[in-house]
């Protein structure tokens, strides 16, 4: 028989995997972790972090509930890249069976099938989700500012992207939302970031969770969800703040919000 | 031409003095160079054989070390010229020159400062073919969107040393392993060495630390112990490069309070003994240092002491932070810009490690552009001290004990934060760049750049 669970029962846990958090946490990344350890702190959930440093054990990564994977340094994404290659099989499985997960920047463009370096030699990706990503060369600028998306539920998303590739995606995965102000994956076809079954991609740093907690939320209970395999309500939390951060920096690009 | 673009260039300046428009420490400059780009040359070299250069280059402490030797050298009767604090590319540079010399060129002075820029320093190096010193004092994560990543800057910075002659003298922080890298393929260039003997060993590594992979074979590093962000005694496990034995690290008496204050007195000491300045006379100069500005700078207002220290990226913050916790400070106002010297990007102050420091603080105002980014930062605060679950927002956050005030407008804020700060104790004022000039303009009426 299934429940629809309250969550003022204090039984619940969630397992957090956070790739790499040595070589991939450049941006400020890891405030996506710190905003979802909080948000279910504050509603009783346990929470675990499984740290996934270089030569994890891929069993480590199955234990997981939810993952998360920042941007780095080209340096440190080759060094990465090689590690998480092994694991790669363990991680595609999850990714299929509708494990949620976030990936920001690097993480999400290595995802992909490949990436075209700005001097033209390509990169295997992980080909997990239906995209691919080129450096159209040092000629071009990077894609750097303040971005707003609207997602297809209709809320925005607000952060601040840097990066020199391009992504283009393929049939087998949406966007994340619509490009308001910003470049987006490309800077041409006004989508940003890609979703498969649960597995979010996008370029937004930020943090791109705490202003958009409508999102952390959304990773919240769809990990739940996924693993006491029944529909869950998360308990509202006084966002007024975050509410605050997000409109102060739409305001300023003159969107309503 | 030349002495046409020195004469414009004083005028500039003395206009925008005049006007209180900023000191001109740009323009000028920018005018020189727009009109002619060999400018910076051309003057180095009408002055090549009196004017000894010392280039001064790291995301953090360039303008507290180039003060510290400044004062140095003038204690033991050089004359000296520096470009202004903070206008550190090749316009502030050509400005300084303008500055100090005469309608003909002809400079005055025994020592050129010149703090630099981190994407200056390869520019720079093809104006001055050699200078005779470049300190470089360490590399941070710093505004991502306007340097890149640090290993880009790394990269750079190594090409740009590679062509050096033995005229240069290369000062590096040991203790930094990018940086001493920079010495390792070096052939003739005479380098030097220095660090710190910290007392606050840990094994613990910041989170916001950058270099801690082999610049030389890419092994991981390993650390008898870290003295903060990826600074401390370090070796590669792999190919067995370590930090350089051979290091200056102590001396009898610092100015300034905070371990990377120390460093920047160990690369302005090191410098002077190199030069033959006598342990009194450096100690004597030391003594008698004022910091530079926003840069532990005291100011009073209304009988109430003020410290600004400036904490403008992961690892100045947390130092800032450290820094100020030792002296015992209640009260603190932190403004966040997100303005082109600031970065435009704020999600750097989620690898700041605020979870460390703040039980400590009594009364936190916040301002600023990103005010409430860096509220939000502190709502998120990860530490078994917090349990922040009833939070009561209404402009003013409460955490525990600690009362969070949010104040967009920077007048009001340092208001405020003032007013909260009882006679006897001092308000630390932590601001990005363009809000410690703004917050300096508040508290001394005055413009700087």
């Amino acid at each position: 028989m299934k429940h629809n669970y309250t969550l003022d029962a204090k039984r619940y846990t969630l397992t957090i995997g956070w790739l790499y958090p040595e070589l991939m946490s450049t941006y400020g990344d890891r405030g996506n972790i710190i905003c979802l350890q909080k948000r279910c702190e504050w509603r009783g959930i346990k929470v675990e972090i499984k740290r996934l440093d270089l030569g994890f054990n891929p069993n480590d990564l199955s234990e997981c509930d939810l993952l998360f994977m920042g941007g780095a340094q080209d340096q440190q994404q080759k060094i990465v890249a090689e590690d998480l290659l092994k694991k790669k099989l363990t991680l595609k499985k999850m990714v299929d069976d509708e494990i949620p997960g976030l990936y920001i920047c690097g993480a999400y463009q290595f995802l992909g099938k490949y990436y075209k370096e700005a001097n033209g030699s390509v990169i295997n990706g992980l080909k997990i989700l239906d995209l691919y990503t080129e450096n159209p060369g040092a000629s071009f600028s990077r894609l750097i500012g303040n971005s707003v998306a609207r997602a297809l539920d209709n809320k925005i998303i607000v952060g601040f992207e840097n990066h020199g590739g391009r992504t283009y995606l393929g049939k087998h995965v949406k966007p994340i939302g619509k490009v308001i102000k910003g470049f987006g994956n490309n800077g041409i076809d006004k989508t940003e970031g890609a979703v498969y079954k649960n597995t979010f991609g996008t370029y937004l740093h930020g943090p791109i969770l705490p202003k958009n907690p409508h999102l952390a939320d959304l990773l919240i209970k769809l990990s739940l969800e996924k693993k006491y395999n029944s529909p869950i309500n998360l308990s509202p939390l006084n966002d007024s703040l975050e509410t605050k951060a997000r409109q102060s920096i739409a305001k300023r690009l003159k969107i309503d919000l | 031409m030349n002495f046409l673009l020195i004469l414009i260039g004083k005028l500039v300046i003395y206009a925008s003095r005049f006007f209180n428009l900023g000191n001109g420490s740009t323009w000028p400059g920018h005018i020189a160079l727009s009109l002619n780009s060999n400018f910076i040359r051309d003057i180095l070299k009408t002055n090549d054989n009196r004017l000894k250069t010392i280039l001064i280059a790291g995301t953090n402490g360039k303008t507290t070390t180039g003060k510290l030797i400044q004062t140095i050298l003038e204690k033991s009767g050089k004359r000296v010229f520096q470009n202004e604090g903070g206008a550190n590319l090749l316009n502030g540079i050509a400005s300084s020159l303008i500055l100090n010399s005469s309608s003909t060129g002809k400079i005055d002075k025994n020592f050129a400062i010149f703090e630099i820029d981190e994407n200056t320093l390869p520019l720079i190096l093809k104006e001055v073919n050699d200078p005779d010193y470049i300190i470089i004092l360490n590399l941070f994560r710093d505004q991502l969107d306007r340097y890149g990543e640090i290993n880009t800057i790394a990269k750079k910075w190594g090409d740009a040393t590679r062509h050096l002659l033995s005229k240069t003298t290369l000062i590096l922080n040991a203790d930094d392993p990018q940086i001493a890298y920079l010495a390792l393929h070096l052939k003739g260039v005479n380098v030097k060495y220095f660090g710190i003997d910290s007392k606050n060993k840990t094994e613990k590594r910041q989170h916001a630390s950058d270099s801690t992979y082999c610049p030389n074979c890419g092994g991981k590093l390993i650390y008898n112990s870290i003295y903060f962000s990826h600074l401390g005694d370090w070796k590669c496990k792999n190919c067995k490069y370590a930090r350089p034995e051979k290091r200056f690290s102590k001396f009898t008496y610092y100015p300034l309070s905070g371990m990377y204050n120390e460093y920047n007195a160990n690369a302005a000491i090191l410098f002077a003994k190199i030069n033959n300045i006598n342990n009194s006379t450096i100690q004597q100069s030391l003594r008698n240092f004022t910091p530079a500005f926003g840069r532990q700078e005291k100011i009073k207002i209304r009988n109430k002491a003020v410290k600004i220290l400036l904490s403008k990226n992961p690892t100045s913050f947390n130092e800032s932070l450290r820094t100020i916790v030792n002296l015992k400070a209640k009260h603190v106002l932190i403004v966040l810009n997100d303005r082109i010297p600031d970065g435009k990007d704020v999600s750097w102050i989620w690898d700041v490690d605020f979870e460390e420091f703040l039980t400590n603080f009594s009364n936190i105002t916040i301002s600023g552009d990103r005010c409430y980014d860096m509220a939000l930062r502190l709502k998120y605060i990860n530490s078994s001290k917090f349990k922040n679950e009833k939070l009561k927002i209404k402009n003013s956050l409460k955490i525990e004990n600690l009362k969070l005030k949010i104040e967009e407008d920077l007048r009001k804020a340092v208001a405020l934060a003032s007013e909260k700060t009882p006679k006897s104790e001092t308000l630390y004022i932590l601001p990005t760049y363009s809000a410690m000039l703004e917050v300096r303009k508040i508290l001394t009426g005055k413009s700087i750049l």
